[in-house]
C-alpha cells in the first residue's frame, strides 16, 4: 500500500433516493479515513464546473480519485479526464460501487463503508469479506410446501440427500394446487403437481413436517441448527386411515383455506381430497373441544382406537442442517381495500382466486358459476343451491398492483391468468360475453403472445382502459371504463365481477426474515444476493430463495428458480464447502483485514 | 390537422400549479371514476395527453377544463399519483391566460409580485380619486349626523359620484371579460373546422347560460360528500350576486343617510348577503388551511389572494355599516375608504384576469360544448 496518497472520495447519490440510503453517514465515516482529504458532491463539482475541481485537486494535492455511489461509473472517464488535465496518473481514478455488491438498501450501510474502505486504500473487497469456507452438513431445510418447495425438495432428494420440507398448513402444495388450469398451455394444474406431491410423501429422502413452523435458527452456513415446532395435529399421521367419519359428524364448519373461502369446512379436515399427507387434522382456532372442552364427538366416531387425541400438545424438534431454502410463497392482494369495487359489498364482485375455485370442476359447485350467499351463520359462501348462468362478465385488471396507493410493482401473472380464465369461462359459458379492462397487456413468456392473440380471436372482448369502478344502479351492476383505443366511456351492465387480484408477500416473510437473518425488500420480498448473476442466493451463506417469496413470477419460472436453489444447494454437498458469507459484519472486523492486507 | 409541439408548455403549466402529471401511463382510470364525463366530454385522460405532448393550440381549443369541477375522485384513486385534478385546475389557470388578450392575467398567474404590486397600486389610485371627490368630516360631528343618529354618508360620499365610478368600472371590466370570451368562442367555435354551428344551435342552448351562472348544477353532479361544498360555493354566490346588485344596480336605494329598521330590506338583504359571504370565506379558507379535500390540498397564490380580499372586503364593508348606524362619522369615512381600496382591486383583477373570471368562463364553456355537440349530431 502506498501511504504517500492522498484521495479524494466524490459521492455519486443518485438512484440512492427511493431506498433511504444514507449517505451523510458515508460521508462522516470517508472522512474519518486517514488518508481522504477532500470530500465532493458530483452534483457540486457539475455545478461549479471542470475548472473548479482541477485547482481544488491540485490546492490540495490530490494524486488519487475514489468515486463512490451506487451505480457510480458513469463519472469515471470525466473524473479521468480531469486527473490527466491536473497532470496526475489518470489511471488513479477508482470505484467504490454499491450495486456491484448488492449494497443498495440502507441495511447494506456497512458493507457500503467497506467498499468505500476498499477502494481507498487499494484492498479486494472479495477477499475482505471472504470469511472463509466451512464445511457443510448434507441435511437441508425447505421451507414452505408450494411447487417451489416441492421442487427444489424432490431435486435434492433425487441425489440421496436428507432434505426436511416443513409446511405451515395440513398438507403441501400451496396456491397450485388451488389452480383448474395452467397458462399458456391450459394444462390441469393438479395433473402436474399432484404427482409430484405424491412422490414427496413417498420419497424416503425426504422428511415431511406438515402443520410445522419454523422457530428459531442458530449456527453460520453450513451448519444451522434449526427449531421446528411441530404444531399439535391432534390425528396421529400413522393411525388415521382417513375415512372421513370425524368430519361427517364435526359440528363445527369454518372457511376453507383450500376453497379461498368459497365454501365450508369442518373443524376436522382434510384440506383437499389430493392432500399430502391424506390425513385429518384439527383446527384448534375453532374446534369446540379445544376452545370449551366440551364436545369430542369426532373421538367418538373415529374407528381407529387412539387415532384422534384432542389434548394433544405441540411439539418442538430441533435439527441440523447444512442449507435452507425458503420458498413461503405469496398471498393474493385484500381486494376489500379497493372500496370502489364493491368487493365484499356487491355478491356478484369476486377475486380472481375465488374463480378459479369456482369454475374447477371439483370445485364448491363443481365447476359451475354461483352467487355468493349469506348462510344462517353468517358465512358468505358460494352455495350449489345458487348457480346462476352470467351473461355479461367483466376481468378487470391490475386490482392492488402498479398502483401507488398500494402496491407499485408489477404482479406479473394478473394478465395472463386473467385470459386464462377468460378462456374457461368463454369454454363453459359459451354465450356470455366476457370483458377484459387492461392498462397494458404483459405477455411477456414464451408462447405467451400467441396465447393473448388466441384469446382475443376466441372473442373475449379486450378493452384497454382501466375500469375505475363497479355499482350497482336498481338491480343492474354498472363496470364504468374509459375506452381508450375507442375514444369512448363504456358503461357495462355485468352480471360477475372478477378482479385480478395483485400479489403480495407473505404475511410470515418478515417473521421469516428476522429468524433466517436475511433481509426483505420494501414490498416485503425477499432480497437476492444478486440480481442477475446470483438470483437464488441470499446474503447469508447457505441460503436461498425460490419461488414467488422471492418476487412475484409464474410457475414455470418458479419451479425453474427452486431448481437453481436447489442446484446451489447441491453444489455445496459435492464440495463439502460451503462459503461463509455473512448478512452482518462489523466493521471495526474487516478494517483489520483491511490494514493487514 | 396539423398539431404543433410546445415545449415551454410544460414549464408554464408548472407555474399555474400543475403537479406531478407526466407520471400518467394513460390507464383511463380517472375518465372512468369522473360522475361528469360522458362520450362527448373525456376528461382528464385526455387533457393530460395534450400536456404530456405539449399541443398548446389543442389544448386553447379544449372546453374539457371547464367541465371539470374537481371533486378530486381522479386524484385519490389515480393509480399514479398524477394529479389528474389539479391538472386540470391548472388547465384553467393557463386557459384564462390564454384567453386573456392583454397578457395580465399570464402576469398575475406567473408572479405573485405583480399581483401584489397590481392591487396596491391600483389601491392608491382609488385613494386618491375618493380623498379629491369627497369631503373628510371635519369640524362639528353633529353637523354630520341625521335626526335617526345615523352618519350623513352621501354629505361626504354622495352616492351618485360612487354610482358613476362603479358603472365606469364594470364597463371597463365586462369589455375586457366580454372580449375574452368573445377569444374563447373564436378558439373554440369558429377555429374548428369540423363542425359547423348554426344559429338554431345558439338560440337552442341560450338557456344554459344563466342556468350555469346561477345554479352552476352541474357541480351537484359531483358525489355526495361533494354536495356541502356545492351548498356552501351555491351561498357564497347569492350572498356575492345580491351584494353586487345592490351596490352597482341601486346604490342611491342602498346608501341611505336614513337608518332603516333591521327588517328592512335593505339592512336585511345586507345581512343575509354578508352572513353567506363569511360562511363560504371561512368555509374554504378552513378547507384550504386544512388541505382538507383534493382540491384544496394545492393552493395557487391567486387562491389565496381571492379568499383574502373578499374577505376584507366583507369586513370592511360590515365595519363600515356598523360606523354609520352608530353616528361615527370619522371612522365612517375611513373604512369606506379602506373598503373600496380593497375592493375595487378584487374586482379589477380577479373577474376579468384571475380566478373569478370563472364566473363567465364556466357557464359558456357548458355553453359552447351543447351547441358543439347539437351541430355534431346533425352531421
Amino acid at each position: 500500500m502506498n501511504y504517500s496518497d492522498n484521495v479524494g472520495v466524490v459521492f455519486v447519490n443518485e438512484g440512492a433516493e427511493n431506498n433511504g440510503f444514507n449517505f451523510n453517514e458515508l460521508k462522516e465515516y470517508a472522512r474519518k479515513l486517514n488518508k481522504v482529504t477532500s470530500i465532493w458532491d458530483i452534483q457540486e463539482i457539475l455545478q461549479k464546473g471542470k475548472k473548479w475541481i482541477i485547482s481544488e485537486i491540485k490546492e490540495k494535492n490530490i494524486n488519487k480519485l475514489v468515486i463512490a455511489g451506487i451505480e457510480p461509473g458513469f463519472y469515471k472517464t470525466f473524473l479521468a479526464n480531469v486527473m490527466l488535465e491536473c497532470g496526475n496518473n489518470p489511471e488513479k481514478v477508482y470505484l467504490a460501487s454499491f450495486s456491484e455488491y448488492a449494497a443498495t438498501t440502507k441495511n447494506d450501510i456497512d458493507k457500503a463503508k467497506t467498499i468505500i474502505a476498499c477502494a481507498v486504500y487499494n484492498a479486494d473487497y472479495e477477499k475482505i469479506v471472504d470469511f472463509g469456507e466451512n464445511s457443510v452438513n448434507t441435511n437441508t431445510l425447505v421451507i414452505g410446501g408450494g411447487i417451489a418447495g416441492i421442487q427444489a425438495s424432490l431435486e435434492i432428494a433425487a441425489s440421496k440427500n436428507k432434505v426436511y420440507l416443513v409446511e405451515k398448513s395440513g398438507t403441501i402444495g400451496g396456491h397450485m394446487a388451488m389452480f383448474d388450469k395452467t397458462f399458456p398451455t391450459l394444462d390441469c394444474a393438479a395433473c402436474i403437481l399432484t404427482p409430484k406431491m405424491v412422490e414427496v410423501g413417498q420419497n424416503p429422502y425426504i422428511e415431511l413436517m406438515t402443520y410445522s413452523e419454523v422457530l428459531e435458527v442458530n449456527g453460520e452456513p453450513g451448519n444451522y441448527q434449526v427449531k421446528i415446532l411441530k404444531k399439535a395435529r391432534r390425528v396421529d399421521l400413522a393411525k388415521c386411515i382417513g375415512c372421513g367419519q370425524c368430519a361427517e359428524k364435526c359440528p363445527t364448519r369454518t372457511p376453507s383455506e383450500f376453497d379461498a373461502g368459497t365454501k365450508l369446512r369442518k373443524a376436522i379436515y382434510i384440506p383437499f381430497p389430493q392432500a399430502v399427507p391424506n390425513k385429518y387434522l384439527i383446527d384448534e382456532k375453532v374446534c369446540t373441544y379445544v376452545q370449551t372442552g366440551k364436545c369430542g364427538i369426532c373421538v367418538k366416531f373415529c374407528p381407529v382406537p387412539g387415532c384422534i387425541n384432542l389434548d394433544e400438545k405441540d411439539k418442538i424438534v430441533e435439527i441440523t442442517v447444512g442449507n435452507i431454502i425458503v420458498a413461503i410463497g405469496y398471498k393474493v392482494f385484500d381486494a376489500r381495500k379497493i372500496e370502489q369495487y364493491g368487493y365484499g359489498k356487491y355478491p356478484e364482485v369476486i377475486t380472481s382466486l375465488e374463480l378459479e375455485r369456482l369454475i374447477n370442476a371439483s370445485g364448491p359447485t363443481g365447476g359451475k358459476i354461483a352467487r355468493r350467499v349469506q348462510d344462517k351463520k353468517g358465512f358468505w359462501i358460494f352455495s350449489p343451491d345458487e348457480i346462476y348462468e352470467p351473461k355479461s362478465i367483466a376481468i378487470i385488471h391490475c386490482i392492488g398492483s402498479r398502483d401507488e396507493n398500494y402496491n407499485k410493482y408489477c404482479s406479473k401473472v394478473c394478465c395472463m391468468y386473467s385470459l386464462k380464465l377468460a378462456h374457461l369461462l368463454k369454454e363453459k359459458l359459451h354465450d356470455s360475453e366476457v370483458t377484459e379492462y387492461y392498462i397494458d397487456m404483459r405477455a411477456f413468456g414464451k408462447g405467451y403472445e400467441e396465447f393473448y392473440n388466441r384469446i382475443k380471436n376466441e372473442g373475449v372482448n379486450i378493452v384497454r382502459g382501466k375500469a375505475a369502478k363497479v355499482e350497482k344502479i336498481g338491480n343492474d351492476l354498472i363496470v364504468r371504463a374509459e375506452d381508450i383505443e375507442n375514444g369512448k366511456i363504456i358503461e357495462q351492465k355485468v352480471d360477475l365481477v372478477v378482479l385480478a387480484v395483485g400479489l403480495e408477500a407473505s404475511e410470515d416473510a418478515k417473521k421469516i426474515a428476522q429468524i433466517l437473518g436475511i433481509s426483505v425488500d420494501e414490498n416485503g420480498f425477499f432480497n437476492e444476493f444478486n440480481n442477475i448473476s446470483e438470483p437464488v442466493d441470499t446474503h447469508k451463506g447457505g441460503i436461498y430463495v425460490a419461488g414467488l417469496c422471492q418476487g412475484p413470477k409464474d410457475i414455470p419460472d418458479s419451479v425453474a428458480q427452486a431448481s437453481a436453489a436447489a442446484a446451489r444447494v447441491l453444489q455445496s454437498i459435492a464440495k463439502q464447502k460451503i462459503n461463509n458469507r455473512k448478512q452482518n459484519f462489523s466493521i471495526s472486523e474487516v478494517e483489520a483485514k483491511i490494514f493487514n492486507a | 390537422m396539423n398539431a404543433r409541439v410546445n415545449l415551454n408548455v410544460k414549464k408554464d403549466l408548472l407555474k399555474y400549479g400543475a403537479k406531478d402529471w407526466n407520471e400518467c401511463f394513460h390507464c383511463g382510470n380517472c375518465t372512468a371514476i369522473c360522475p361528469l364525463t360522458d362520450d362527448n366530454s373525456l376528461f382528464p385522460r385526455r387533457a393530460i395527453r395534450l400536456a404530456q405532448m405539449g399541443l398548446k393550440d389543442k389544448i386553447k381549443e379544449n372546453v374539457v377544463p371547464w367541465l371539470c369541477y374537481y371533486c378530486g375522485d381522479c386524484s385519490k384513486t389515480c393509480p399514479r399519483n398524477a394529479n389528474p385534478g389539479e391538472l386540470m385546475m391548472s388547465l384553467r389557470r393557463y386557459l384564462i391566460s390564454l384567453y386573456d388578450w392583454t397578457g395580465i392575467s399570464r402576469l398575475v398567474y406567473t408572479s405573485k409580485k405583480f399581483e401584489l404590486i397590481a392591487i396596491v397600486v391600483i389601491a392608491i389610485f382609488v385613494m386618491i380619486l375618493y380623498i379629491n371627490f369627497t369631503v373628510y368630516p371635519a369640524g362639528d360631528p353633529n353637523k354630520w349626523l341625521g335626526e335617526d343618529g345615523g352618519v350623513l354618508i352621501n354629505n361626504m360620499a354622495h352616492w351618485r359620484k360612487i354610482h358613476l365610478a362603479d358603472l365606469i368600472m364594470a364597463g371597463l371590466l365586462s369589455f375586457f371579460l366580454i372580449t375574452n370570451i368573445i377569444n374563447m368562442w373564436y378558439h373554440m367555435i369558429l377555429k374548428d373546422k369540423t363542425v359547423k354551428v348554426n344559429i338554431l344551435d345558439y338560440i337552442k342552448g341560450l338557456y344554459l347560460l344563466p342556468l350555469h351562472f346561477i345554479t352552476q348544477k352541474r357541480f351537484s353532479k359531483c358525489d355526495e360528500s361533494v354536495k356541502t361544498y356545492w351548498y356552501i360555493h351555491l351561498l357564497l354566490v347569492i350572498g356575492y350576486v345580491t351584494m353586487f346588485t345592490m351596490i352597482v344596480g341601486f346604490l342611491e336605494w342602498f346608501q341611505t343617510d336614513k337608518v332603516h329598521p333591521f327588517w328592512h330590506p335593505q339592512r336585511l338583504f345586507g345581512y343575509i348577503a354578508t352572513v353567506f359571504l363569511f360562511l363560504g370565506i371561512i368555509y374554504f379558507y378552513y378547507n384550504r388551511r386544512k388541505k382538507l379535500r383534493e382540491n384544496s390540498k394545492y393552493s395557487h397564490h391567486t387562491d389565496w389572494a381571492f379568499l383574502v380580499l373578499l374577505f376584507l372586503t366583507v369586513l370592511t364593508g360590515i365595519l363600515m355599516h356598523y360606523f354609520r348606524i352608530s353616528g361615527m362619522p370619522k371612522l365612517t369615512y375611513i373604512t369606506y375608504l379602506l373598503h373600496l381600496m380593497i375592493a375595487v382591486p378584487m374586482l379589477v383583477i380577479e373577474v376579468p384576469f384571475s380566478k373569478w373570471s370563472h364566473l363567465a368562463y364556466r357557464p359558456f364553456a357548458i355553453y359552447f360544448s351543447y351547441i358543439k355537440n347539437l351541430a355534431y349530431k346533425r352531421k
